[in-house]
């Protein structure tokens, strides 16, 4: 994201918005955008509504009242001036909108949001079977960002264990080589709000994996939010759960269900 | 497309939130699923969500949006969301959905023994499960628990830390309802997941601690 400097009045609207709190004062009273940490999610540009004001008007308004000792207290989602401008992206910047703006659709897969399926579609898909657990690793959620340096360290950790990555996954299409998790050099050093690395295993290959991802994840500078998924039983109950006391993790109370009412469903040979 | 797994929160809080939404596979499902998502929406909406919305368009706490709109612009894509916060309700619109038979994957995110007893009233056997493990890694980079909170309450993670904190500065101070407050939240994440009054709950709470 950019800041046009002739329209921001510097009011701080954008700074509280940034989702990676990479906006901030510059030393001449306008906003400034930290490039470098930026994901260009454009969550300022799409919730600050631009008030259009022209930025000598607001000034103006803003020494009025203060010469009154009137106090104003502002909207705090809007853009008053409109200063904020959304940059042409270019390869391979462009990659941070595309994992960061959920409504940017990733063309590898055709899915917006993060791009991928999971359980979401497995009544038609069938992508988990029965004896298969699904692993999904979204490194930089919550609010912390990654950077593919950081997912490639963790995708070649995990690599080591042989898990099928799954193909219809934006991260998965970036790696150079499933085999080892390697990620394609151009990209290591773009941000993203965050990325899913997502795989499936046999079930009694999940503690070992989680294992894995225990100690890797003490390596990387950022946050990972991990699920685990299975394909239920006849009888409704949900093989993964076991495997995963087993290793000495605790499972959520929440989650998420598919209902099943896909249709063509899914049959296993 | 959402991703409601990570919300955070004591039990008798998730009781208040519960996100059904659609879903259509690539090559599968998706050609030709307008129609279907249309209906998904309608019948959503029949039960009064606190939120409900698409990624591609938004939400219906944005300001520009006509729920309307936005359910005659559905074409074949990925899907839709809608935020109910009891399960007797989700339960009617399960049962409902079953009996339209729309051929789309759905799915719930919830308590998840709740959510079973939901299918099984309904006449159905769950299909696939996913469960949080919860968050791993530098977790000193993280927030206090209540901003967390809040926070997981957006599909895609779209509501900042520092907007939450600030939110929540505004509502201590009387400036914000926490009504005002959820809102504005609620407008920062695009695809309708956000549960407002589970926000304004949250933020109602906070006002009163120092």
């Amino acid at each position: 994201m950019e800041i046009d400097k002739k329209k921001c009045i510097g009011c701080g609207n954008c700074h509280a918005v940034c989702t990676m709190g990479v906006i901030y004062l510059d030393e001449d009273g306008k906003s400034i955008v930290n490039q470098d940490e930026c994901v260009e999610c454009s969550t300022c540009y799409r919730v600050l509504t631009s008030e259009g004001y022209p930025g000598w008007f607001a000034n103006a308004v803003r020494k009025i009242l203060s010469f009154f000792h009137l106090g104003y207290q502002g909207r705090v989602d809007v853009c008053p001036t409109g200063a904020l401008t959304p940059p042409r992206l270019d390869w391979p910047r462009s990659i941070r909108a595309t994992f960061s703006d959920p409504t940017t659709i990733h063309p590898s897969t055709g899915v917006q949001g993060r791009g991928t399926d999971e359980i979401k579609s497995n009544d038609v898909t069938g992508r988990l079977r029965q004896g298969e657990v699904g692993v999904v690793v979204e490194m930089g959620r919550p609010g912390t960002g990654a950077y593919f340096r950081d997912i490639e360290k963790v995708a070649m950790a995990l690599a080591k264990l042989k898990p099928h990555f799954e193909r219809e996954n934006p991260v998965t299409q970036l790696m150079v080589d499933t085999e080892t998790g390697k990620i394609r050099e151009d990209i290591l050093n773009e941000k993203v709000l965050s990325a899913i690395i997502e795989m499936k295993t046999r079930l009694e290959r999940l503690p070992e994996l989680l294992q894995a991802l225990e100690k890797v994840s003490k390596e990387v500078d950022t946050v990972i939010s991990v699920g685990v998924a299975s394909r239920c039983l006849p009888d409704g109950s949900i093989p993964h759960e076991a495997w995963v006391k087993k290793a000495g993790y605790a499972l959520s109370a929440n989650g998420k269900t598919n209902l099943g009412l896909g249709r063509p469903l899914f049959k296993e040979a | 497309m959402t991703n409601t797994l990570h919300r955070q929160g004591k039990i008798e809080s998730l009781k208040n939130d519960y996100v059904i939404f659609a879903h259509t596979a690539r090559g599968i499902n998706k050609e030709g699923s307008a129609p279907k998502l249309r209906e998904f929406m309608r019948i959503c909406l029949k039960y009064h969500p606190v939120n409900i919305g698409d990624v591609k368009q938004g939400n219906i706490l944005q300001e520009d949006i006509d729920i309307e709109k936005l359910i005659q612009n559905q074409d074949d894509g990925a899907g839709a969301t809608a935020v109910f916060t009891d399960l007797d309700t989700l339960q009617k619109v399960i049962e409902e959905l079953v009996r339209a038979d729309l051929g789309i994957s759905i799915n719930v995110s919830g308590l998840l023994d709740e959510v079973q007893q939901c299918c099984r009233k309904a006449g159905l056997e769950r299909h696939s499960a996913e469960h949080s493990l919860g968050f791993w890694g530098a977790t000193d980079r993280l927030p206090a628990r209540h901003v967390l909170e809040l926070n997981t309450l957006c599909g895609h993670g779209m509501v900042s830390f520092t907007l939450i904190q600030k939110l929540i500065g505004e509502v201590k101070l009387r400036r914000l309802t926490p009504k005002e407050a959820a809102r504005i939240m609620g407008k920062c994440c695009e695809c309708g997941a956000f549960n407002t009054a589970r926000a304004e709950q949250l933020l109602e709470k906070l006002k009163s601690c120092y």
